[in-house]
């Protein structure tokens, strides 16, 4: 066999190796890859649901039930708001403030 | 060669003992085996490469549902009205399944059923798969768990949940447990919502953990969520409105529905009784029935304004012109129409105020059936309004050239014909746009609008002072006054149909409605609203439904933040200071 054969030979050995060797490694990055997309599908579940419960503690029914029965207050008429008018160009834009 | 050069072979000491057969025989032996493994590659590779292929699939390809999550519904501030999060639904396989008895009580009762119940679901051994119960509660998943029954699983699996809950129940409706919509704008934009799912194929490893992926992935398409033009602040006050009517006058029903008269957005529309759409149970029965939008009935007085209008449009009164309605009563065709007490010469203004039967009637037998017809369909009465909505009522409208007589005098205050409280509302956008029936959407969309002109500017103006005469002093829906804002409208009461006839003074049953603007110069908002039933002494729609009415203009004009325009006794105990800054 000659030389150059052999030295051929070697070459595709190698790159067989190789080859097995790069396979190895895009399988362990794939199921990194996955790991780390179904991860993210996880947390954006999580602050959907999250945004919900958060809606959950703020809508006008609980916020007004708290108000009456914790803070005491009462439902906001014309009567017992100061109506300020914003100088210059902002003169439509009139602004409710409570007393 | 050599004399040093030995002859090993010919030694007669190294000469072996084992005949020389054997070495041949291991030999072949080997190539046999080489041979073997030569014949056997060639069949895997060649002869038998499909099956050896099919098997290798079937042992780690393995195909992915991509789930496609449905979009949100938000308010018109984005506030969250619907949305989809993973809850855990129990399943068994009945074939693997461990049935002790004493963890069977206890899974029965983790899934609010009965043992027999739970016994007969796994009967059938065949299966592999049954479901148990879907869609429960975390804390009953995890007990489910804790059980250790082999054959019992949980998957996780999307829910719809409404953190508003019954106060916005009829407009956004719900989905069925497979997240198709069943009902409100789940149902009319269920394709929008509901988003393409995707696939990947991949090869798994022995662990289960994916290492490769096969072919295109075909990525899933998220739904889109949806912007409604509702307020939930003024679609909550609304409804606890409507519920305290409903509640303190002993009604069936209640219904209130509020747009934005200068770019046709439906900011509240609620109904009581409602339902909690979360909880499966509540989905059936009249509660989920969306009346604004279904219920329709005889608007009433709501209608002579449109008679009136349409008179003070083509010129043939003036809202100071004189009728003259005395005694009371006329006799057309051989029927007679009342007014509710005799009232003598009223101006066309007073009769709108006082809501004039027999002054109407006099006013609208000046005019060609096909003219009140006209106005009639071009304000959409006897048609579905222009809304993506399901289920909508169109109400009922005569053609013209059916009308007699008689029915032209009754159709000009309002009854002959039917409309949803929904319709009567969009009606009125006539006389708050500037003589313009405007479209409607339940999506937000900010810009004004323009429609059809029915009647001129002038002439909408001109109604929208009678209607103010009508909810002031002297009219006949006093109650819808308001605090702080100007205000104009038209109260409705009419008989129920019970049986064929109206029933009589015993059983007479009634619908009391009030549907109205403000402020009264330049409306922002129509505000309609709807008793059915009432029966706690009152019943007249302009003692029932005004109340109603007044309270929603208020807190709706406050929330969009609309300074009074006319004046109120302030009742401010301390005076706002001037802040340093």
């Amino acid at each position: 066999m000659s030389r150059v054969s052999i030295i051929l030979l070697a070459a595709v050995l190698l790159s067989a190796l190789y080859l097995v060797r790069t396979q190895y490694e895009s399988r362990a990055l794939t199921t990194e890859l996955d790991h780390a997309t179904s991860e993210a599908r996880r947390l954006e579940i999580e602050n959907d649901r999250l945004d919900v419960e958060r809606r959950a503690q703020a809508t006008p029914k609980r916020v007004e039930k708290l108000a009456r029965e914790q803070l005491h207050m009462r439902t906001i008429t014309p009567a017992i708001t100061h109506y300020a008018t914003l100088p210059a160009q902002g003169a439509n834009t009139a602004e409710a403030v409570r007393p | 060669m050599s004399s040093r050069s030995v002859q090993y072979t010919s030694s007669p000491l190294l000469a072996s003992k084992t005949p020389i057969w054997r070495s041949q025989f291991i030999v072949a032996c080997i190539a046999l085996g080489f041979l073997g493994l030569v014949a056997r590659a060639a069949y895997v590779q060649l002869i038998g490469n499909a099956f050896f292929k099919r098997q290798g699939t079937v042992r780690h390809v393995r195909t992915l549902d991509l789930p496609a999550n449905r979009g949100r519904i938000l308010d018109r501030n984005g506030h969250i009205l619907a949305s989809s999060v993973p809850v855990p639904s129990i399943w068994a396989n009945p074939e693997s399944i461990d049935r002790d008895p004493e963890k069977f009580k206890a899974l029965a009762k983790l899934l609010e059923m009965t043992q027999a119940e739970l016994e007969k679901k796994l009967s059938d051994e065949d299966k592999n798969f049954v479901w148990l119960k879907r869609q429960v509660d975390e804390p009953v998943a995890k007990n489910i768990e804790a059980l250790k029954i082999k054959g019992i699983y949980a998957r996780k699996e999307y829910k719809r949940i409404y953190p508003e809950g019954e106060a916005v129940a009829h407009v956004v409706g719900f989905t069925n447990v497979e997240n198709i919509g069943q009902e409100g704008i789940e149902r009319e934009f269920n394709k929008d919502l509901g988003g393409k799912p995707g696939s990947r194929r991949v090869i798994k490893d022995k662990f289960g953990q994916v290492v490769e992926d096969i072919g295109e992935i075909i990525l899933p398409e998220d739904g889109r969520d949806l912007q409604l033009s509702i307020d939930s602040k003024a679609q909550y006050f609304a409804y606890e409105k409507i519920k305290e009517a409903v509640l303190s006058n002993r009604a069936k029903a209640g219904s209130v529905v509020v747009l934005h008269a200068q770019t046709g957005e439906v900011l509240a529309m609620t109904n009581y009784p409602s339902y909690v759409p979360d909880k499966r149970g509540n989905l059936v029965g009249e509660q989920i029935r969306n009346r604004v939008l279904t219920d329709t009935f005889e608007p009433g007085s709501v209608m002579k304004p449109f008679t009136i209008g349409l008179a003070l449009n083509s010129g043939r009164v003036t809202p100071n012109s004189v009728i003259q309605t005395a005694p009371g009563s006329m006799v057309l065709t051989g029927t007679t129409i009342h007014d509710s007490h005799p009232h003598g010469a009223l101006t066309v203004e007073q009769v709108i105020q006082v809501s004039s039967n027999v002054g109407t009637t006099k006013i609208a037998m000046q005019m060609q059936p096909q003219e009140m017809w006209k106005t009639f369909s071009q304000a959409g009465f006897g048609q579905k309004p222009p809304i993506a909505f399901p289920y909508l009522g169109s109400g009922r409208l005569k053609p013209h050239n059916t009308w007699r007589p008689i029915e032209q005098a009754t159709m000009s205050y309002g009854y002959g014909l039917s409309a949803s409280l929904f319709q009567m509302a969009r009606s009125y956008t006539v006389f708050a746009h500037d003589g313009q029936i405007i479209p409607v959407t339940l999506l937000k969309s900010e810009d004004t609008v323009s429609g059809e002109q029915v009647f001129t500017a002038n002439t909408a103006s001109q109604v929208r002072k009678m209607l103010q005469m009508a909810a002031g002093p002297g009219g006949t829906g006093m109650k819808a006054q308001t605090m702080g804002y100007s205000v104009g409208g038209k109260s409705g009461t009419a008989y129920k149909q019970v049986g064929k006839t109206y029933g009589n003074d015993k059983n007479r049953k009634y619908r009391g409605w009030f549907v109205g603007m403000a402020p009264i110069d330049k409306p922002l908002i129509i505000v309609a609203v709807m008793l059915d039933e009432p029966s706690n002494g009152r019943y007249f729609g302009g003692d029932v439904a005004a109340p109603v009415f007044s309270e929603v203009v208020q807190q709706t004009l406050r929330m969009m933040r609309v300074q009074p325009d006319i004046a109120v006794k302030p009742m401010v105990v301390t005076q706002l200071e001037k802040e340093s800054l």
